[in-house]
This record gives structure tokens, sequence and C-alpha cells, in this order.
């Protein structure tokens, strides 16, 4: 069963949605930003601005400018909340100690995520950030916007928040910098009736499921990650908005090894495009890149001369598994031994390219917890074909994968952290899939696979008569 | 689904705590309905919240849940 939209999406129009005439965003000259002081001392705060990167200060300087000159009734919360924000950095500079507190009975109505309460500690001192909540905004798949978009959300923010935001949270949510308590229906409303634009996950929710460019640009793309990212936050909605998980769960989806969103170090199920038949090799264009008529990495490193491109220092040499090798001129791989490195392909992309037969594979458990250190997720499923609208994945790993965790996860445990803690050998239970070889890295400090009684021929009671008939004492 | 709220109502107004974990709530519930799924006291728990006799509180990386009116309320 897929997700069916209930409404048509529209086709926003920033001349129907804007808030703001083109005078009043550009309502200061760089000569009035240059003299522009915040009505705070930041000293620490301005010295961040010295440094070879653009700074965050400098940004907030200008929205704070931009705001100083607005005319009143223009803002819905204080105007000079970002002159406070600054303010109270620098407090926290001073103390060594942050002044913001955390979490809240805040939201907007009948979602349990997407809103983050955060109140300021020294109210009286910077009144317009008494209330400084941030929303999530659920980004687009692959982060493709029109214009028309970003600028709607732009003004609506400006109007009723800090005008601050950050491009993208690392579950790559849009992120809304602080507004009030009061703002946050009205911006709701906007964003869904309006916009057709959710909020993101937070709390002990489903994260904004996120993926990479995928199809839309990529030739590497084993799988469509924008048409599975999109479905199955959809799918998922009520596991995103309405919180009944141990802790957070993160779905990212790569298109192939290369892995742009990170996911095998990012997401409690990763999911990587990969092929199960053979590298396609361009034996003609192997011989283009060996005779130096075609750059290696596409010409990503040609600022510096590295010298005449050697096929086998670059790349037979550092296949991982060493599965490829010259025979009579041609390039030979032993697929089976490949482990989609990705390596080659990337340093020859017009030779060699990804096979046919593509899907998808499967990791469990990465997080980056403060006590133990980052975990990366377990290659768990090595293929799966990637088939809207999905329904095997959803019925036969997502389900009782989250019935499992949601059963037996204590509380602020992560998917990772159960697996280590009830071992890889309960997850594959879990899932009704046969152990590998390949999942026992280290036999020494590893789980081990044990076997059950009823997984051994004739189970484990054998005559002890029998075998001393073969062997003598 | 009105005897699983009830027993969510029960544990809420009970517990000395004034926020509590999902799974706390649900092992609640089981005690009193020991065959109950998971999905069921969510569902349970979502009614309630629209209902406005529960609230969800958040830390930003957690969420638990409270009765409304007891405890933090919404303006802190
Ligand atoms: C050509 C002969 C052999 C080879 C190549 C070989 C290789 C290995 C390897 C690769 C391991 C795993 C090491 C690890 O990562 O833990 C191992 C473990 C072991 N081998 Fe051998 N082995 C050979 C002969 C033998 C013989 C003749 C014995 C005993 C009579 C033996 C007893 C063991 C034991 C007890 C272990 C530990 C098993 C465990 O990890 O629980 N091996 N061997
Ligand atoms: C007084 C005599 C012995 C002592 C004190 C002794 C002690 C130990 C100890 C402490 C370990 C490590 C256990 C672990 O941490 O995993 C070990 C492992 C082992 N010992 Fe002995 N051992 C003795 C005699 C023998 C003999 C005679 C053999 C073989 C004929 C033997 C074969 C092994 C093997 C194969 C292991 C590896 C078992 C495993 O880790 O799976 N040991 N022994
Ligand atoms: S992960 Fe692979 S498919 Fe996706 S954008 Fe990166 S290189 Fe392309
Ligand atoms: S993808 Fe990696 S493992 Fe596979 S052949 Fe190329 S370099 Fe070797």
């Amino acid at each position: 069963m897929a997700f069916e939209p209930k409404e048509e999406q529209k086709e926003l129009k920033y001349e129907e949605l804007r808030i703001y005439s083109d005078e009043e965003l550009n309502n200061y000259t760089d000569e009035e930003l240059k003299n522009f002081k915040i009505k705070h001392d930041i000293p620490m705060c301005d010295e961040l601005e010295s440094g070879p990167w653009p700074s965050f200060v400098a940004d907030a300087k200008r929205e704070a400018l931009h705001r100083r000159k607005l005319a009143d009734g223009r803002m819905m919360i204080e105007r000079e909340v970002v002159e406070d924000m600054l303010g109270q950095l620098e407090v926290s500079f001073e103390h060594g100690e942050t002044h913001w507190k955390h979490g809240g009975i805040v939201g907007v109505f009948g979602y349990g995520g997407g809103v983050i309460g955060r109140y300021s500690d020294l109210q009286d001192q910077f009144p317009s950030i008494a209330h400084f909540h941030t929303m999530r905004v659920n980004q687009p798949a692959s982060k493709f916007y029109t214009s028309d978009y970003l600028r709607s959300l732009c003004d609506l923010w400006e109007y009723r928040g800090s005008g601050l935001m950050n491009m993208h949270g690392s579950t790559g949510d849009i992120i809304f910098l602080g507004t009030f308590t009061e703002q946050l229906e009205p911006i709701f409303y906007e964003l869904g009736h309006v916009m057709q634009q959710d909020l993101g996950g937070s709390g002990s929710n489903l994260r904004t499921p996120s993926c990479c460019i995928g199809k839309a640009r990529c030739e590497w793309s084993c799988i469509d990650t924008q048409a599975m990212c999109y479905e199955l936050t959809h799918f998922y909605q009520d596991e995103l908005h309405r919180p009944a998980f141990p802790y957070k769960f993160k779905f990212k989806f790569d298109g192939c090894p290369n892995c742009c969103v990170a996911s095998i170090a990012r997401a409690d199920m990763s999911y990587i495009g990969t092929w199960r038949d053979n590298i396609r090799i361009d034996q003609e264009a192997l011989q283009a890149y060996i005779g130096g008529e075609i750059l290696p990495n596409a010409g990503a490193h040609k600022g510096k001369d590295w010298g005449k491109f050697d096929i086998n220092k670059e790349v037979i040499n550092l296949c991982p598994t060493r599965c490829m090798g010259m025979e009579d001129g041609k390039l030979m791989i032993d697929d089976k031994e490949c482990t989609r490195c990705m390596h080659c392909i990337n340093v020859m992309p017009r030779a060699l390219k990804p096979g046919m037969d593509t899907g998808f594979t499967i990791l469990f458990g990465a997080k980056a917890p403060i006590l133990e250190g980052a975990q990366m997720s377990t290659l768990t499923i090595p293929f799966m074909q990637s088939e809207p609208p999905y329904d095997n994945l959803k019925e036969n790993v997502i389900e009782p994968l989250w019935d499992w965790w949601m059963e037996e996860g204590k509380n602020r445990e992560r998917l990772g952290e159960l697996i280590q803690r009830q071992g890889i050998q309960k997850l594959l239970e879990i899932l009704g899939i046969p152990p590998m070889p390949q999942m026992v890295k280290e036999p020494r400090s590893n789980p081990y696979i044990f076997w059950k009684a009823e997984d051994v021929p004739g189970g484990f009671e054998r005559s002890i008569d029998d075998y001393r008939t073969r062997h003598a004492r | 689904m009105d005897d699983i709220k009830q027993a969510i109502l029960d544990f809420a107004e009970k517990s000395k705590k004034t926020k509590f974990y999902f799974n706390d709530m649900e092992k609640a519930v089981r005690k009193v309905m020991p065959d109950i799924k998971a999905r069921a006291v969510k569902k349970a728990a979502t009614a309630l919240i629209n209902e406005e006799k529960l609230v969800y509180f958040s830390t930003g990386s957690t969420t638990m849940y409270g009765l409304k009116g007891r405890g933090q309320t919404e303006d802190h």
C-alpha cells in the first residue's frame, strides 16, 4: 500500500505569498552595516568575525540591522531578538556555561515532535529571547528547492520568528531558530495549509528521513533514493509525529556506497544502493585513462601535477579486496570478491560503471553517543530489490524491527545499543535472516553465532556409545 | 480503547513523577492488560493527547508524556 497525497502539490508563487516588499527586504546600505553596533557589547562574539571563514556573527548582525529598520508591526516577535541572542551568547562565553533552558511542553497541537522548546534563563536581561523555540521543517527530498519556495519560507520566518535559520540540521531539516510560543500554531498553519510543508521529527520519533541526490543527478545511483525517502516519510507519518519509540530513529538513503548522506555513520537504518551483477567495464575508455586521454576522477585533481596516471598504483593496488588485475592488456575484476567500495569507479567513471541488477543493502545501528563513541552501522541485509511501494521492506524488515526495539529497548537506548546488548544473532532472529560468516569479523571480540539445536541436523543429543564405536578411549 | 486510556490515566495520576517515558506507561498498562500491544497503547496515548488530557514533554532528543496541568506548565 503506497502513500496517496490527499491534495495535489501546488506550485508556490512568491509573488502571491510574499510578506515584504523589495524595499523592506533591502532596507540598509553597506555603509550603515559598517557603522552598525548592536545594543550589547559583544567583544568575544566580534572576535569570531576575524577568522578566514564566514561567520554567523556577521550574518546575525545583518539580520539585527534589517530588523532595526523594519517598520513597527512588520514583525510578530520582538525586533531585538537577534541582538539579545548575541548578547546572551557573549554572557555565556564569559561564564563558560549555557544560558538556554532545555525542553518543555511546547509544540503544535497533536504533534510530539518538530518543535523544540528553548528559553533563556536571563529573561530580565534579554527579554526578547525569553522564548527561543526551534522549529524543524521537513526538507524536500535531496534538498531541491525553488527560489519561490525559499523566499516564501524566509518571509514567513522573518514575520513570525527571529529570521535566523540554519540550512540544514544534521537530520537534513531546515531549522528555524527562535520564536515565541504564540507563534508556533500560526507558523504551523501557514506551512501546512498554505505551503503544503510539514514539520520534521524530533524527540523519540522517527526523524526526518533524508536522501542523497540520487537518480535526479547522479549516474551512480542504484536506487531511486528520492522515491524511497518520500514514500517512507509519508507512510510513517505517525511514527514521525507521535513519539512512542525508546529514543530517536533515523532512516537515510544513499544511492551508492559513496554514501553522500553518510547513512552508514548516522542512521539507525542505513539504505545503500548496490548491485548484484558485475561492474560494467568499457575496455576502450580504460585504455584512454591509461593513455592519459581521459583525466582520472573526472579531472578533480588536476590543480596539481601528480605525474602520469598509473592504473596499478592508483586503482588496482588500492582495491581493498585485491580483486582486480590486468590480463593481456584488459582489466579483469573478480566480482564475487568486490566489496562495492566504489574506488575504481570513482577514479575511472567512463570506463567502469556499477552493474545493472541493482537494489540496496541495509545496515543497522549507527549512532554517535557520548559514552561509547561513534559506531558505524552493521551490514545485515546484503541485497534487497527496490520495488515501490516497498511492502516487503515495510512488513518484513522495518515493522518487526520496530516491534522488537519498542519491546526490548530501554529508555534512551538506540537500536545500535540494543543490538550490542542482545547480540546480532537476536537481530537476525527477529528479521528471520540466516547468519553469514562475513558477519563475524573477529571471533575473539565480536559476538559469536551460536547454533540452536533445531538448526543442527539431529540436534545436540548424540549417542556416546555410537561415537565410541569409532573413537576408542 | 477506553480501558487502555483509563489505565494510562490511572498510572499517570498515581505516578510520583510528573513526566514519564512511553515505555514505562506501556509497562503500567500491561500490568492491567497483559496482552496489550505497544501500538494499541500508542493509539490510546495519542487519543489522550488529542483530548488534551496528556501532554508531550520534549527535550529535543527525547520525548516524555505527562498529565496536563501537573508539574511543569506550558509557559516554562
Ligand atoms: C593448516 C592448518 C590450520 C590453519 C590454517 C588454522 C587457522 C586458524 C584460524 C584462521 C583460526 C581463527 C583465528 C581467530 O581469528 O580467532 C584458528 C583458530 C583455531 N585453531 Fe586453527 N588452524 C589450523 C590448524 C589447527 C589445528 C591442527 C588445531 C588443533 C589441533 C587448531 C586449533 C585451533 C583452535 C582451538 C582455534 C581457536 C578457535 C576459536 O577461535 O574458538 N588449528 N585456526
Ligand atoms: C594447566 C594447563 C592449562 C591452563 C592453566 C590453561 C589455561 C587457559 C586459559 C586461561 C585460556 C584462555 C581462556 C579464554 O580467555 O578464552 C585457555 C584457552 C585455551 N586452551 Fe588452555 N590451559 C591449559 C592447558 C591446555 C591444553 C593442554 C590445551 C590443549 C591440548 C589447551 C588448549 C586451549 C585452547 C584451544 C584454548 C582456546 C579456547 C578458546 O578460547 O576457545 N589448554 N587455556
Ligand atoms: S551516494 Fe552515490 S548515488 Fe548518491 S549522490 Fe553520492 S555518489 Fe551519487
Ligand atoms: S569497487 Fe572497490 S572492491 Fe570492487 S573492484 Fe572496485 S576497487 Fe575493488
